[in-house]
């Protein structure tokens, strides 16, 4: 072992180093992730990420198979509860395809149209996480699939997963619910709560400032029509203990369907649907209102005249 | 700087797929560092710019991995004389570094309010990343000592 002993000028380093790091993030939480900070992270995802994709390819098998073998045992049980519910959807497919077939005849018979609002959905893979102690999920699929930031995220089965933090042309990174520090909006029955992440538990807190009812063990959590983040009506969780009003306050546990570290596939929402569109819409009433001006304008100095 | 990009993408996919093996690659590379030729003020600046990478490349704040994989490189380098006796030393130095990282790591964050390191089995975390760490040194440190230095002779445990 070489004895390059430069341990004197190492200390005075390692302070410049943290006082440079503690900055940074400093930098960071004044930008909120934007900025120089949010160029920075996109530039280095939009390198890294081709590398990530190829490693994936590589490694899914192998992790596949380190993964099967440690759950042998909880495989067979999915496979058979699996297979309870193929009979299950396919005796329901039936059924569904009858009304399909009934709702297509009604449509034609009465000259309707579909209304065009669903939701582009982008299915994209995981392929990675960044390290232990950090929930977000990398996945495949960035901006040249459509991928925006800010677009909420849900499982296959549409539970909700998170939000888009950071896209590049061929990768995003998702921020699980369960990680961000923003707090959900939701409804339990009639109620419209917050949803907020706790310290070691997958569980969130449920919180209802103007509760007039209690909630109860299995209540449905859903997403509420207030949120900016998300559409309506996606299902969160079940609330896991009955929870009463306490001057007007209610707070109550709730499991969420979705565990972010199990995921393989998941599916970004465009939403709000087609900002292009919307966008252009923006930009209508400014043209019409123009236009009434310059109308009035004329309709003025004619009068003047 | 080719073995942290290897070792990043690792820990990113490979690592980050596998739930009940959970390393930290990057910062125990960053460990064994410590025991190479490498310049002492090499190995600071490389720990801060691969700490710097996986906040880059996470949703956590900039600069909070770049701080904790520099003082493990310090606490590291300062410590070196302890693990180059034989190879359980080595394994139980870095498994040391990687627990007092991991600490660090959460208690940076928690200060800076980044509740997401603390989330779901936070506890079992800390103890299981440095333990996968040490399983590791011991299996491939002195072989990757080996590698970097270009030295067929260095940690050789008779």
């Amino acid at each position: 072992m070489v004895n390059r002993d430069s341990r004197g000028h190492l200390l005075p380093l390692l302070v410049t180093l943290i006082i440079f790091g503690v900055l940074l993030m400093t930098f960071d939480v004044r930008l909120q992730g934007g900025g120089v900070v949010g160029v920075l992270r996109t530039g280095t995802q939009t390198i890294i990420a081709p590398v990530q994709k190829a490693a994936s390819y590589a490694v899914n098998p192998v992790a596949d198979v380190v993964d099967s073998l440690s759950n042998l045992s909880n495989l067979r049980e999915e496979n058979i509860a699996l297979r309870r519910q193929l009979a299950d959807a396919e005796a329901s497919l039936v059924g569904v395809q009858d009304q399909l077939a009934r709702l297509e005849h009604f449509e034609q018979l009465y000259g309707m149209e579909a209304a065009g609002d669903e939701i582009g959905r982008t299915v994209a893979n995981v392929i990675g996480r960044p390290d232990a102690f950090d929930a977000a999920l990398i996945i495949d699929k960035g901006t040249s699939d459509g991928v925006v930031v800010g677009q909420p995220v849900v499982d296959t089965n549409g539970y909700v997963v998170g939000v888009v933090k950071s896209v590049t042309p061929g990768s995003a990174t998702i921020v699980p619910i369960t990680a961000d520090r923003q707090a959900l909006t939701v409804i339990v029955g009639d109620q419209i709560g917050s949803l907020l992440s706790q310290v070691a538990t997958d569980e969130m807190r449920l919180e209802i400032l103007d509760a007039r009812a209690p909630v109860l063990v299995g209540d449905r959590v859903l997403t509420s029509a207030v949120s900016a983040s998300f559409p309506a009506g996606l299902p969160v969780g079940v609330v896991t203990e009955d929870a009463a009003p306490s001057i007007d306050v209610l707070t109550a546990t709730v499991d969420l369907f979705v565990h972010p570290d199990t995921l393989r596939l998941v599916v970004v929402l465009a939403w709000p649907p087609d900002p292009i569109t919307a966008s252009s819409d923006a930009t209508i009433p400014s043209e019409t209102t123009t236009t009434t001006t310059e109308t009035a304008t004329t309709t003025t100095s004619e009068g003047g005249g | 700087m080719t073995i942290l990009l290897f070792a990043v993408v690792t820990q990113t996919t490979l690592f980050g797929r596998i739930r009940f093996i959970v390393p930290d690659l990057v910062m125990l590379v960053v460990i064994l560092l410590a025991l190479t030729r490498i310049r002492p003020e090499v190995i600071l600046g490389t720990a801060f710019l691969s700490g710097l990478l996986v906040d880059l490349l996470g949703s956590s704040l900039l600069g909070l991995r770049a701080i904790v994989f520099t003082t493990v490189a310090y606490v590291a380098l300062r410590t070196k004389e302890r693990a180059e006796n034989f190879r359980f030393a080595v394994a139980l130095w870095a498994g040391i570094i990687t627990f007092i990282g991991v600490a660090l790591l959460v208690l940076i964050g928690t200060l800076f309010g980044q509740t997401s390191l603390l989330g779901a089995n936070v506890a079992s975390r800390v103890l299981v990343v440095p333990l996968a760490n040490l399983i590791l040194a011991g299996l491939f440190g002195p072989l990757f000592v080996r590698l970097v230095d270009g030295d067929t002779a260095a940690l050789r445990f008779s």
